[in-house]
C-alpha cells in the first residue's frame, strides 16, 4: 500500500517536471484563415489571436471581462473612457509595450487592406484617442458608450516599432505574429497547422506545454479518430454522433459548458402579401403572410418539442431557450423559460388565426453550419405536421443558404448567432430594424422590426450605469420574445475532448486556445 | 460450352429464341436477373408493401430514432431493419429509396440513350464535318470525369430528382453516342442499307427503321451498364448531399445520414443502404455482363 502511493508521488513529481518541456497537439475543427489578428474576424482567427497576441480587456472562461494589457478602466467623463495599461510588458521580441502602441493599433484595424471580415466596427465609436502618458490613454466618444471596454476584447495590440508597415501576408509567414502573448509562432502552414513555442517571459500565468501543435482537422470523424488514435491531445466540436460513445470512453475526457450560440428559427416579417414559400393546403398562395400574426408564430413555437431536439438529435448538447442569453450572463432575462411544448394549444393557435387546417410551408436551413442542423430542421417539420402545418424542409450548403436568406427569399429558416455576454449585441443584429446607416440589423434576415424598441436601446446602449442597463436590456428583450420575433430553439453546448492526463477548461466563447488545456498532474 | 446445353430444336429458331436460350444458359446471369426483377418488384410495389411512409414527417417520430434493428417503436410495428436519426424506419426508406434509384437509374439511362443514340446515328450518316463536330462534343465529354461534370451541372441546376436525372442525361449520353456510331458506321455501307438509298427512303426512315435495330445488340449492352452507372452515379450525388431532399432520402443519402454514425456502432443505418445498392449494381452488371457475352458474335467460340 505505502510502496503504491510512493509510486504514484513520484509519478506526479515526475510528471509535473515533464509538464514543463512537454508537447500538445490539438485539432481544431475550422480552419484558421489568417494569423492577421486585424484581418477576418473568425471564431477560430481569435482564437489563435487570443494565444499569440494580448487584448487590453481580455475574458475569461465564462466571458466576464477581465484586465489584460489594462489593469483598470473607468469613464472618467460621460465620453471619455481612460485606460490605465500594465506596466513591464514587452512583445516576443523585446521591444516594450506602451500607449504609443495602442494608438497605433487602434489607427491600424479599420485600415487593413482586403479584410473580408473587418474589425472595425469595434473601433469605430471612437472619435479621438489621447496618449496622456506612456502607461495612459484615454479614448474620445461622440455619445456616451458603456460598451467600449466589451467591444476593445476584440482589438489585439500590436507595435508600433514592428508593425509600423507589416502586411496581412508577413503575419501569416510567421514572421510579423509578435504579440504579447504567452504563445510565439514558429511556423504555419496555412489550413494545415500552426506551432507555438511558450513565451517565457509572458506576464501572466505560465502556459502549461512548452511547444504546441495546432492541427485543423476539418473532417468530424477524422478528428474524433485522431484524438482515439492518439495522434492528438485535445479536439474541439466533437461531433454529437460520437458522444455516446465517447462519454463511455475511460481513455476520454470531455470538457463541457453552455455556449453563447443560440439557435432559432427566423421568418419573414417583411411582407404583409404572400410570403414565397407558404401556400393553403391546396398549394395556392395565401393572400396575406401568416407570419404577421402573432398567434401563427407563437403557435408555431408552441409546436416544437424542443427538449426531443436537445436529447434525440442534439444528444444532450444544447439545452432548450426561449431567449438569446444562457442564465448567468448579463442581462440574461429571468423568467423566459423555453417555451413548453403544447400540439393541442398550438392547433388551438393556428384556429383562432383561420387556420383550423393548417398551412403549407417550407422551412429552409443549412446543412453544414451548425452541429445537425439539417436534422433539426426535419425534426421540426415532423413537429409542425402534426399540427396541421404540412412542412417541406430543404436544407442548403452554408454559402448558398446564408445569401438567399439574406435576399429575403424564404418565409421561414434555421440560422444561429454567438453572442457577446450583452443583450445590446444580439438585440441590434438580430432584432431591430435593419438600417444601414445605423449599422444595425445586419444579421436580421427576417427584418422583424419594432420602432420604439430601437428607440429604447439606444437609450439603453449610452446608459453608463451597468445595473440601470442591464434592467433596460431586460425589458426590451422581454418585449422582443413577447412578439415572438424569432423562434428560439436552444443554445449550444461547447465540447472539447482531451485524451487521459490533460485536462480542459471549456470556454463559453468557443475558442480553442492552449492556454484552456494543461497536464492533468500539474493541478 | 453453350453447345452442349442447347435445347433440341424443335420449332424454327428466331434470332430471338436463340438468345433467349443463350441466355437462360448462364446460371449465374438468370440469378442476376431474378434478383432484379424481385428488386423491381419491391421497387414499384414499395408504397403498398412498405410499413410506413418514410418520406411523410407526419409520421416520422424523433422519439424513435436510431432504434436497433428489431425494437418495436412508437408506431406499435417492429423495425426489422432499425430506424435512422430521424426516426425512419429503414426496411420501408430502403424500399422507397430503390424506387427512387431505379426509376433515376433507368430513366436517365433510357433518356441519355434516346439522345445519345440519335445523336450518334446522325454522326454515322451524315458524316463530314457533322460527324466530326459531334464526335469532338463526345471526346471533350468523355475526357472529363463523370462525377466532376455532373457536380458542375447540379451545382449550377441546383438539387431535386430531375435536375439530377438532367445531369445523368448530360454526362452519358456520350456514351451511347459512340458506341451508336462506331456500329452504323459498319451497318451503313451494308447492303441493305443501298437498297434502302436506291429505293430513295427518307433517311428518317432509312435511319430508324432499318440502320438502328441493326445498331441495337451493342445499345442494350451499353444501355444495361449504363442503367448501373447511373444508379451509382446518382448514389453518389446524393450522398455528397446535391441530389435528393433531405425529407426524400435516396440509397445515397440514406448511407449519408448513417456515415456519421459509424464510430458509435449505429452500423444499421449506412449498412442496409449500402447492401440493397451493392445487391442492385452488381445484379445489374452480371445481366449486362452476360448479355454482352450473347450478343458479341465475336465473343462466341
Amino acid at each position: 500500500m505505502r510502496i503504491t502511493t510512493a509510486i504514484c508521488a513520484l509519478g506526479l513529481m515526475a510528471g509535473a517536471a515533464q509538464a514543463q518541456t512537454m508537447t500538445m497537439t490539438m485539432a481544431v475543427g475550422a480552419p484558421v484563415t489568417s494569423l492577421d489578428p486585424h484581418f477576418h474576424q473568425l471564431s477560430p482567427n481569435n482564437a489563435v489571436a487570443q494565444m499569440v497576441f494580448s487584448r487590453l480587456v481580455g475574458t475569461d472562461a465564462q466571458s466576464r471581462r477581465v484586465p489584460d494589457l489594462a489593469e483598470s478602466w473607468t469613464a472618467v467623463a460621460p465620453t471619455i473612457w481612460e485606460f490605465k495599461l500594465r506596466r513591464g510588458v514587452r512583445f516576443h521580441n523585446g521591444s516594450e509595450f506602451t500607449a504609443d502602441d495602442v494608438a497605433f493599433t487602434i489607427a491600424r484595424v479599420p485600415n487593413v487592406p482586403n479584410s473580408p471580415s473587418s474589425f472595425a466596427g469595434f473601433v469605430r465609436p471612437i472619435t479621438r484617442v489621447e496618449v496622456v502618458d506612456s502607461h495612459t490613454i484615454r479614448f474620445h466618444t461622440a455619445t456616451p458608450y458603456p460598451l467600449l471596454p466589451l467591444d476593445l476584447s476584440n482589438v489585439y495590440m500590436l507595435d508600433r516599432e514592428t508593425h509600423q508597415n507589416a502586411t496581412t501576408e508577413q503575419f501569416n509567414a510567421g514572421t510579423m505574429a509578435v504579440g504579447t502573448g504567452p504563445f510565439r509562432v514558429v511556423s504555419h502552414a496555412n489550413g494545415d497547422r500552426i506551432v507555438f513555442d511558450r513565451n517565457d517571459n509572458f506576464y501572466g500565468e505560465a502556459p502549461g506545454f512548452a511547444r504546441v501543435n495546432y492541427r485543423m482537422i476539418t473532417n468530424d470523424s477524422a478528428r474524433t479518430a485522431a484524438l482515439l488514435a492518439g495522434d492528438v491531445d485535445v479536439i474541439d466540436q466533437v461531433p454529437t454522433a460520437d458522444l455516446a460513445r465517447l462519454r463511455g470512453d475511460a481513455r476520454v475526457s470531455l470538457a463541457e459548458v453552455l455556449g453563447l450560440r443560440i439557435i432559432y428559427l427566423s421568418m419573414d416579417h417583411e411582407r404583409t402579401g404572400p410570403s414565397p414559400f407558404i401556400t393553403d393546403n391546396d398549394g395556392r398562395p395565401l393572400a396575406q403572410n401568416p407570419m404577421k400574426d402573432i398567434r401563427v408564430r407563437r403557435a408555431l413555437s408552441m409546436a416544437i418539442d424542443r427538449n426531443a431536439i436537445t436529447s434525440r438529435v442534439m444528444e444532450g448538447s444544447a439545452v432548450p431557450s426561449g431567449q438569446f442569453l444562457p442564465p448567468g450572463v448579463f442581462s440574461h432575462v429571468p423568467g423566459i423559460e423555453a417555451p413548453a411544448f403544447d400540439a393541442e394549444g398550438a392547433r388551438r393557435l393556428l384556429a383562432e388565426a383561420g387556420f383550423p387546417n393548417g398551412f403549407r410551408i417550407t422551412l429552409h436551413g443549412p446543412n453544414d453550419r451548425y452541429p445537425n442542423d439539417g436534422r433539426i430542421i426535419q425534426a421540426i417539420g415532423q413537429m409542425w405536421a402534426r399540427v396541421g402545418v404540412r412542412t417541406a424542409v430543404e436544407a442548403q450548403t452554408w454559402t448558398t443558404f446564408v445569401a438567399r436568406a439574406g435576399r429575403q427569399e424564404f418565409s421561414a429558416f434555421l440560422i444561429g448567432w454567438g453572442s457577446n455576454p450583452d443583450g445590446s449585441h444580439p438585440l441590434r443584429n438580430l432584432t431591430s430594424c435593419f438600417s444601414r446607416e445605423r449599422g444595425w440589423g445586419n444579421s436580421n434576415r427576417g427584418r422583424y422590426c419594432n420602432e420604439a424598441l430601437d428607440n429604447q436601446l439606444i437609450t439603453a446602449m449610452q446608459e453608463l450605469d451597468e445595473s440601470r442597463r442591464e434592467r433596460q436590456l431586460i425589458d426590451i428583450q422581454r418585449a422582443v420574445f413577447a412578439d415572438q420575433a424569432i423562434i428560439p430553439l436552444h443554445i449550444q453546448t461547447n465540447i472539447w475532448a482531451s485524451r487521459r492526463g490533460f485536462v480542459v477548461t471549456p470556454r463559453v466563447d468557443e475558442s480553442t486556445i492552449a492556454q484552456s488545456v494543461r497536464p492533468a498532474t500539474m493541478r | 460450352m453453350s453447345t452442349t446445353t442447347k435445347t433440341p430444336v424443335v420449332a424454327v429458331e428466331t434470332p430471338f429464341r436463340r438468345f433467349v436460350s443463350e441466355f437462360a444458359a448462364s446460371k449465374i446471369a438468370m440469378v442476376a436477373l431474378a434478383v432484379f426483377v424481385f428488386i423491381a418488384l419491391i421497387a414499384i410495389f414499395a408504397p403498398w408493401i412498405a410499413p410506413q411512409n418514410p418520406y411523410d414527417l407526419a409520421v416520422l417520430d424523433i422519439m424513435d430514432g436510431r432504434l436497433e434493428p428489431g425494437a418495436i417503436g412508437g408506431g406499435g410495428y417492429v423495425h426489422w431493419l432499425g430506424t435512422d436519426d430521424q426516426g425512419r424506419d429503414m426496411l420501408s426508406g430502403i424500399m422507397y429509396g430503390l424506387r427512387i434509384s431505379l426509376l433515376v437509374g433507368c430513366g436517365s439511362a433510357l433518356l441519355a440513350c434516346l439522345f445519345g443514340a440519335t445523336m450518334g446515328m446522325i454522326a454515322a450518316y451524315a458524316g463530314g464535318k457533322t460527324d466530326s463536330s459531334i464526335m469532338r462534343v463526345v471526346d471533350l465529354q468523355l475526357s472529363f470525369p463523370a462525377i466532376l461534370a455532373a457536380l458542375m451541372i447540379l451545382a449550377f441546376l441546383g438539387k431535386g430528382i430531375m435536375n439530377v436525372v438532367i445531369a445523368i442525361i448530360i454526362v452519358e449520353w456520350a456514351y451511347y453516342a459512340r458506341t451508336v456510331r462506331g456500329s452504323a458506321l459498319v451497318e451503313r455501307n451494308r447492303e441493305y442499307m443501298e437498297a434502302a438509298r436506291c429505293l430513295a427512303l427518307p433517311p428518317r426512315i432509312a435511319l430508324f427503321n432499318h440502320l438502328l435495330p441493326n445498331c441495337l445488340p451493342p445499345l442494350i449492352v451499353v444501355g444495361t451498364m449504363q442503367i448501373a452507372r447511373a444508379i451509382a452515379l446518382e448514389a453518389t450525388l446524393s450522398f455528397l448531399g446535391l441530389g435528393v431532399p433531405i425529407t426524400e432520402p435516396s440509397l445515397g443519402l440514406l448511407i449519408a445520414n448513417g456515415f456519421e454514425y459509424m464510430l458509435s456502432g449505429k452500423y444499421w443505418i449506412s449498412f442496409y443502404p449500402g447492401i440493397a445498392l451493392l445487391v442492385t449494381i452488381v445484379s445489374i452488371n452480371l445481366v449486362g455482363d452476360h448479355l454482352r457475352d450473347v450478343l458479341n458474335p465475336r465473343l462466341k467460340k
